[in-house]
């Protein structure tokens, strides 16, 4: 009964109904939208980081990421990578051995990073391949070759088919020194990289740096990157070795993924913002419909309605037409998001975060978009209705009507 | 029912009801002492300003008094408050208004029934006591109505049966003939007294229409808040 009172109560007013619940769908839209698009374009940004280089797992030994020095590394890494090989839920994986060195081409010299890759195991991984622009990638077979940086090419004023010297000290205290071909140009959305970065097969890194066998870094992919956390723990368990350290790209990385939740946050704010101008639309409505009708309260409580019955009539009145708006908010945001998502909007002018450049913002659609605004909507409506709910059950049969 | 007739169904004690208006005291009700009993058809008449309605409001716990006690159906209602009020009231009083006082989005059957919803009578009964009242006041053919598609007359049959339909121990009506024309407020009152003598229901009215006091058995007279004269016709 309640319930049919409610819902007849609230068509009264057709038009007041309509834009109520027209405010409170503009409210939830938004808000889906928000989401999906902070959830979509960070989702984004993280897939292309990790994908493009960082991984989503890092396996290193002990505290290398702390402290990296040559001597921190992996000696059994084939091993670990046949147990990693055992996993289903680790998609690819590749091995990395790390130096510094000074590098030079002609008379330009600089200091270089020097990383040694497995190219077949790389490219699988991160896509290497794809990031060379100009000339070839490294060859499955060690061949003395170099892929560098395009703004290390340009420091070193070096071209395709130079010779790039490298020295550097090995693991062994001697002075390690080589000759190598640079045989393409790496552009990727990592500066970083691509100021520094010295590619070369594994074989030839880890015999400039003596350092046979050994890598500093296996990264993993995983097929969901929302199960990371599962994945590290079966890495974890799988390997059972404490010498090694298995973590999620979040702590490899925590200063990107501290930037991220903040800006996370900072959206949801705006989410909050949206839903309070609901609010006062709201609290505006339910206070006038309940203002006009204080002379039935008071027939309703002469009649013997409790002051908790007139209440629930009140807030059922307002989740009516708060489920409405979230069935319509729902319908119209997943329609935006899904468009957005599939079609994004491009930037006037791209953006750098974490030295991984970005130029599209793409929405996502998630159950969060609809989940969060729906618990929003609700709480922000019934908020600002308990005011006006309260005073309904608080009147005075006899103030209001004066038995007329 | 016919054993209960003669009891005493409402009793006033000293009751007075002292308003505030804009700091100055307004005397409405100065201690009224009053006993109905069970069965009556009394009607309280006196001029506008007499305290009539302030009386009816103390007597159905709408409003409390300053100063004396009521007791309704041995309850005493001037002590109680919140849920227990509300309770009482549902159980032991119907209400007529001047007004009508409908809920306007409610049929006639829904605002017939509700008094019986928030007893938690189950469906079918309160149902079958619908039609029962409906019937008895003439407006079965209306049931799937709302309010605004019956006049007045109508109307007010409509809150007679809400009133009645609980069988409530007294039946207080205020002023419930001033919207009617004097036909239609006849046809009213002799459907009422009709009931009244039927089911053996308390009636309390307050009014000053002519048409009431003629068919009152009992007349109160409220004379500035005070009862000045009590007459029980023969």
């Amino acid at each position: 009964m309640i319930f049919k009172f409610a819902y007849r109560n609230i068509l009264r007013q057709k038009r007041r109904t309509f834009f109520t619940i027209m405010t409170m769908t503009v409210g939830f839209t938004l808000a889906a939208i928000i989401i999906g698009w902070t959830d979509g374009s960070y989702n984004l940004i993280i897939e292309k980081f990790t994908r493009a280089y960082l991984g989503h797992i890092q396996i290193h030994y002990q505290d290398y990421l702390e402290q990296p020095t040559l001597y921190k590394n992996i000696d059994n890494y084939r091993e670990v990578g046949k147990k990693l090989d055992e996993l289903q839920t680790a998609e690819s994986w590749a091995p990395r051995l790390y130096a510094a060195g000074l590098v030079s081409v002609g008379e330009k010299s600089t200091v270089g990073q020097i990383i040694g890759i497995d190219p077949i195991l790389e490219n699988k991984a991160t896509g290497f391949h794809k990031q060379v622009k100009k000339g070839k990638t490294i060859s499955k077979t060690p061949a003395k070759q170099v892929v560098i940086g395009k703004v290390l090419a340009k420091t070193l004023n070096a071209s395709i088919g130079d010779t790039l010297y490298i020295v550097s000290q090995a693991a062994d205290g001697s002075i390690a020194n080589d000759m190598y071909k640079i045989i393409g140009i790496v552009e990727s959305d990592d500066q970083m990289k691509d100021r520094m970065a010295i590619y070369m097969h594994l074989y030839d890194a880890q015999k400039l740096m003596v350092l046979e066998n050994r890598v500093h870094e296996i990264v993993v992919m995983v097929e969901d990157i929302n199960k990371v956390d599962e994945v590290v723990s079966q890495i974890e368990n799988s390997l059972n070795n404490s010498q090694l350290n298995v973590l999620p790209w979040m702590e490899v990385n925590k200063s990107f993924y501290a930037t991220m939740q903040m800006d996370k946050e900072s959206n949801n704010i705006l989410s909050y913002v949206v839903m309070l101008i609901v609010g006062i639309g709201v609290l505006n409505t339910v206070l006038m419909a309940v203002l006009e009708r204080t002379r039935e309260f008071g027939v309703l409580k002469a009649l013997g309605t409790r002051p908790l019955q007139i209440f629930i009539l009140i807030i059922v009145e307002v989740l009516i037409m708060t489920i409405a708006s979230i069935v319509l908010g729902a319908i119209l945001g997943t329609a935006a998001n899904y468009a957005l998502s599939h079609y994004g909007i491009k930037m006037p002018v791209s953006y750098d975060l974490a030295g991984v450049t970005f130029d599209t913002l793409i929405s996502e659609v998630n159950l969060k978009s609809i989940v969060f605004p729906s618990v929003l909507v609700i709480l922000a409506a019934l908020l600002v209705s308990l005011f006006p709910a309260v005073y309904a059950a608080k009147t005075e049969p006899a103030k209001t009507m004066r038995f007329h | 029912m016919d054993e209960q007739i003669g009891k005493e169904v409402i009793v006033t004690e000293n009751l007075k009801k002292t308003y505030h208006d804009n700091g100055i005291p307004v005397y409405a009700v100065r201690g009224v002492d009053l006993t109905i009993t069970r069965g009556e058809f009394t009607a309280i008449m006196g001029p506008s300003g007499s305290g009539k309605t302030t009386l009816l409001n103390l007597i159905s716990g709408l409003d409390t008094p300053t100063e004396g006690k009521v007791w309704l159906n041995s309850k005493l209602v001037s002590e109680m408050t919140g849920n227990e009020l509300s309770d009482f009231r549902r159980d032991n009083i119907g209400f007529i208004f001047q007004a009508y006082n409908l809920i306007p989005v409610l049929t006639v059957e829904e605002n017939v029934e509700y008094i019986m919803l928030l007893q938690g009578v189950p469906p079918e009964e309160r149902h079958k006591r619908v039609l029962k009242i409906l019937e008895e006041v003439g407006l079965v053919e209306m049931i799937d109505r709302k309010p605004p598609q019956l006049s007045g007359g109508q109307q007010q049959r409509v809150a007679v049966a809400r009133a009645m339909v609980a069988k409530p121990a007294i039946i207080l009506a205020d002023e419930p003939t001033a919207n009617l024309d004097s036909e239609t407020s006849g046809e009213l009152l002799d459907m009422m007294r009709k009931l009244n003598e039927s089911t053996g229901m308390t009636f309390l009215f307050s009014s000053h229409d002519p048409i009431v006091i003629q068919r009152a058995r009992r007349v109160i007279t409220l004379t500035d808040g005070k009862i000045s004269n009590d007459k029980i016709k023969r």
